[in-house]
């Protein structure tokens, strides 16, 4: 039975029709047309599907609409300003982090979380939250120091 | 030779796009009108189809129509034509096409594929090269012998042998007669996957004006669009095949894969485009899997250490079709030598049809499953002989004057394998290794590298420049980005060779057959020589015609202009000058007149002299730009759990010429750790039945941030090549070469334990650290 879901997406509000089983992913993929949101996998395991709902980085594919009603989702497309990339964003350029970039969105989103709940996030916790992402290009190494180096861009900001 | 732009860490032009979401992938797109597909795999691995009971799918609300193979006399294959878009009257492997449903939504297809009804009578399964070549096995393929083929291949009618390829040099196998030393062993690379993050997927459009427009997820439109034209018996003009972004193919989403069961699919609804992408399940049953591959392999050397033969033989469990693995299966076999030098070599090489998804190129195409073999047997040797296995590897590693197993001769152009090696010793053996403590065992390993791109004699790439109004330039290939940054090296090569900063150089974004300059395929980390040499090749004749228009413009002749990216001026006088953006459509000259032509220019660049092997022999011009490398890991091996820990690994490469260093070094890091994977973790496993038991992220374990070596050297060498822009040479499959004999050689290493195959998972060490404890 389709249900209404009204929400927040990227700042603006959304109502999509759609049955009560159906999942984040499709809705924000399908529904909204916003394809920055990536699926990687059939069973939550790569991450790449994930965005942030009501401040928290969840997987989108194994998120269903009763949770999100009346809640607020961030997606990749909502990260920058404009033509301003987000820090996270410019550092994971910057870094050399992206390769053929279908993990990035997810990872984005991650790491915005992570720095919104807590700027000083240590390099145990930002392991930890990258540690819930497959990426099968780059090895690793580059996005943790893009994630370091966003960590600094976001203190520089602030100051 | 000072460089402006080589050599330096520019960001890739495609990561903005990329990191905001806005990055066009295959299932992003969305075309009004639009079906989409569910397939249908079979039950059984291997299969008669009795009977396929569509009636109730197509009852399903939103089914638009049910496919299946019945009377598709379709054959495609551009080796070997032996694959059916759909089982025809059979199955051979159990993630193969059924039957389809095409439907209004996606969710529709899905719910009506599950109520199509299969009749089977289920044939033995062989999941294994060595069952199936048994001599009493039954057919995969009842009359392969019938099936189009290039004529280079050769099957064995009445066997499940889809290709042997045979390569003798020297005296072949009678070389032994001179070896004092020789030892031999099977080595096995299981079957493993690329697993990319973004699945693999099609779309594909009949419209009624008779052309077929295309999407795939592919990285050779121009093979998919000949193969469709072929297919369906049309001219290759009016198919139109388009390449989005593409989220990682490390070599499986190349050749032609699912592309065409999408089009005969697709067939059925004419004037409507049909969307296929892969579940993540399907991507590892239904697309390309990888190795495969097992090496009988012998190596004899003299007392002093100078090797003298080699025998090789390579099984490949190929899969259910073959036109994808032979030239895995052939290219594993001349390359099983390994960076070294043998008088005499004896190899062949077994491509055996299977029942299990069909092998495809990954990450080095026959190089690291036979090289696997070389390199544990090169240790091995050098302890037999009692001597240090970098000084045994020194004797014999390929130099300029060498000669390889396919007879080609090796040239200073070609690089220098000892100084990767020495790189090696000194990042990972300088000093003692940690003594062994109660809790761990410490090893140290090494592994030397070579390989050579797997070419066609049309492989070229093509590349069309065009200046700009305000002198910049735009450039278009047909060479398909998937992550590897073939655009920050067409920058930058563009940039050096015409003198204009990168900022000013725009390069393609997607593929479209119908403007992209032709390329055959991307893939065996060719892209860099002879894309790079394409794209100096146009910016030499763009650079001609700017002079060609100068020379009417300044009143002097060409060969007394020079050019420096803003201006064509007269060497003896450089004030006299007309600025390049003023040449770009031709000359205007004060009057209105317009003078000399448009500033473009197109050209292409292949393997020079690339040729076929021998029909006797196997011998041919079948590398022509080699890389070597070396490669090591340091080490521990966890004494209670048996886990297996890398605590520093190191890659050195001789690539000529470093055209990005962050870039470069990505690429390495990342063919590291994937080695890394299917050294202690990845490997795809079937049944007995011929199921793969984990088709999954969850059990089909790649590796994760936390599986990174705390420490990881990468070292670049650069002695230029003769073939590449500014003397570069390919990396992208050989960092994820020799990072699986270094760690088994560590291992040996650590705990006197020789290991045969991959991967080495906790359970297998601590079983084998439990057998030597009882045989010790
Ligand atoms: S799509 Fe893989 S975790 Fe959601
Ligand atoms: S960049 Fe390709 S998967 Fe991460």
């Amino acid at each position: 039975m389709a249900e209404k879901y009204t929400f927040k997406v990227n700042g603006c509000e959304r109502t999509v029709e759609v049955d009560a089983d159906t999942l984040l992913i499709d809705v924000l993929r399908e529904d909204l047309q916003l394809t920055g949101t990536k699926r990687g996998c059939d069973n939550y395991t790569c991450g790449a599907c994930t965005v942030i709902l009501n401040g928290k980085a969840v997987k989108s594919c194994r998120t269903t609409m009763d949770k999100v009603q009346g809640g607020e989702v961030i997606t990749v497309e909502g990260v920058s300003n404009g033509k301003e990339l987000h820090p996270v964003q410019k550092a994971l350029v910057d870094s050399g982090a992206i390769q053929c970039g279908f993990c990035t969105p997810g990872i984005v989103t991650e790491l915005v979380a992570l720095f919104d709940n807590n700027p000083d996030a240590d390099e145990d916790a930002i392991l930890k939250a990258l540690n819930k992402h497959l990426c099968r290009c780059t090895g690793y190494e580059a996005i943790k120091d893009g994630a370091l180096l966003a960590k600094q861009l976001i203190k520089e900001r602030q100051r | 030779m000072e460089y402006k732009y080589i050599g330096k860490p520019l960001p890739r032009p495609d990561a903005i796009s990329k990191a905001t979401g806005k990055a066009i992938y295959l299932d992003d797109i969305r075309i009004p009108g639009m079906l989409y597909a569910a397939i249908l795999s079979p039950e059984y691995a291997h299969a008669k189809i009795i009977n396929i009971d569509t009636s109730s799918a197509e009852k399903m609300p939103g089914v638009v129509k049910v496919v299946t193979g019945k009377d598709c006399c379709i054959r495609y294959g551009d080796n070997i034509a032996d694959q059916t878009p759909m089982a025809v009257d059979k199955v051979r492997y159990a993630g193969e096409p059924v039957a389809a449903v095409v439907a209004e939504t996606l969710e529709q297809a899905n719910a009506a594929v599950e109520k199509i009804k299969v009749e089977y009578e289920p044939l033995l399964v062989y999941t294994d090269a060595r069952e199936a070549m048994k001599e009493d096995a039954v057919l995969i393929h009842e009359h392969q012998e019938e099936y189009k083929r290039l004529p280079t291949l050769k099957c064995i009618p009445d066997t499940n042998v889809a290709n042997y390829y045979r390569l003798i040099k020297g005296k072949g196998e009678e070389g032994f007669e001179e070896a004092d030393v020789v030892v031999e062993g099977e080595f096995n690379y299981p079957i493993g996957s690329a697993a990319a993050m973004e699945p693999h997927g099609s779309i594909v459009w009949f419209k009624e004006d008779q052309s077929i427009e295309c999407w795939s997820s592919s990285v050779c439109p121009f093979i998919i669009r000949q193969e469709l034209a072929h297919t369906f018996d049309m001219p290759v003009s009016e198919v139109r095949v388009h390449i989005p972004e593409i989220g990682g193919s490390f070599g499986y989403k190349s050749d032609i894969t699912v592309e065409i069961t999408i089009a005969w699919i697709a067939s059925f609804v004419p004037g409507r485009p049909v969307k296929w992408v892969a579940t993540r399940r399907e991507d590892f049953t239904s697309t390309l899997s990888g190795h495969g591959i097992r090496t009988f392999m012998k190596l004899g050397a003299k007392k002093n250490g100078k090797l003298v033969a080699i025998k090789s033989k390579i099984l490949h469990s190929g899969g259910a079709f073959a036109e994808t693995p032979v030239n895995v299966t052939i290219t594993a076999t001349h390359n099983s030598g390994g960076p070294y030098e043998y008088e005499h070599c004896f190899m062949e090489g077994y491509t055996v049809y299977t029942n299990t998804t069909p092998v495809g190129a990954f990450r080095g195409y026959g190089h690291p499953e036979s090289q696997f073999a070389t390199e544990r047997l090169m240790d091995m040797l050098a302890r037999k002989l009692d001597m240090d296995p970098f000084k045994f590897r020194e004797v014999n590693y390929l130099r300029e004057g060498s000669i390889v197993a396919s007879g080609e001769k090796m040239w200073k152009t070609n690089g220098d394998v000892q100084a990767a090696a020495k790189k090696i010793q000194e990042a990972i053996f300088d000093g003692d290794k940690p003594e062994e403590d109660e809790d761990y065992y410490y090893g140290r390993g090494f592994a030397a590298l070579s390989k050579a791109p797997k070419g066609a004699t049309f492989s070229t790439k093509g590349c069309y420049m065009k200046m700009n109004i305000d002198g910049s330039v735009s450039i278009n290939m047909g060479g398909a980005e998937q992550g590897q940054g073939l655009r920050t090296v067409v920058k930058q090569v563009a940039a050096e060779a015409l003198q204009i900063p990168p900022e000013k150089i725009h390069c393609y974004t997607e593929i479209d057959t119908q403007f992209s300059p032709y390329e055959w395929q991307t893939i065996g980390s060719m892209f860099t020589v002879q894309g790079g040499r394409a794209v100096i090749r146009a910016a030499n004749k763009l650079i001609a015609i700017l002079k060609k228009t100068a020379s009417q413009v300044l009143k002097a002749d060409e060969d007394m202009l020079d050019y420096n990216g803003e201006y064509v001026y007269l060497r003896n006088d450089p004030s006299i000058k007309v600025a390049v953006k003023d040449l770009a459509r031709g000359y205007i000259t004060s009057d209105g007149i317009t003078i000399g032509e448009i500033a473009q220019a197109s050209a292409d660049a292949r393997l020079p002299r690339y040729s076929n092997p021998d029909p006797e022999t196997g011998q041919g011009t079948l590398g022509v730009e080699y890389t070597f490398g070396a490669q090591g890991a340091q080490i521990r091996v966890e004494k209670k759990t048996g886990k297996v820990i890398v605590d520093h690994f190191a890659s050195s490469f001789d690539i000529g010429r470093v055209i990005n260093p962050l870039q470069a070094r990505g690429t390495v890091l990342g063919g590291v750790l994937m080695g890394i994977g299917a050294a202690l973790h990845e490997e795809l496993i079937y049944d007995e039945q011929g199921h793969q038991k984990n088709p999954h992220y969850g059990r089909y374990r790649i590796p994760k941030m936390r599986d990174i070596p705390p420490k990881s050297t990468v070292d670049f060498i650069e002695n230029p090549g003769a073939v590449g822009p500014y003397g570069a040479r390919g990396i992208g499959e050989h960092p994820f070469l020799a990072v699986v004999p270094a760690i088994l050689n560590a291992i040996y290493d650590a705990t006197g334990i020789d290991f045969y195959e991959i991967p080495i998972t906790p359970e297998k060490m601590k079983q084998a650290l439990a057998d030597r404890k009882e045989n010790a």
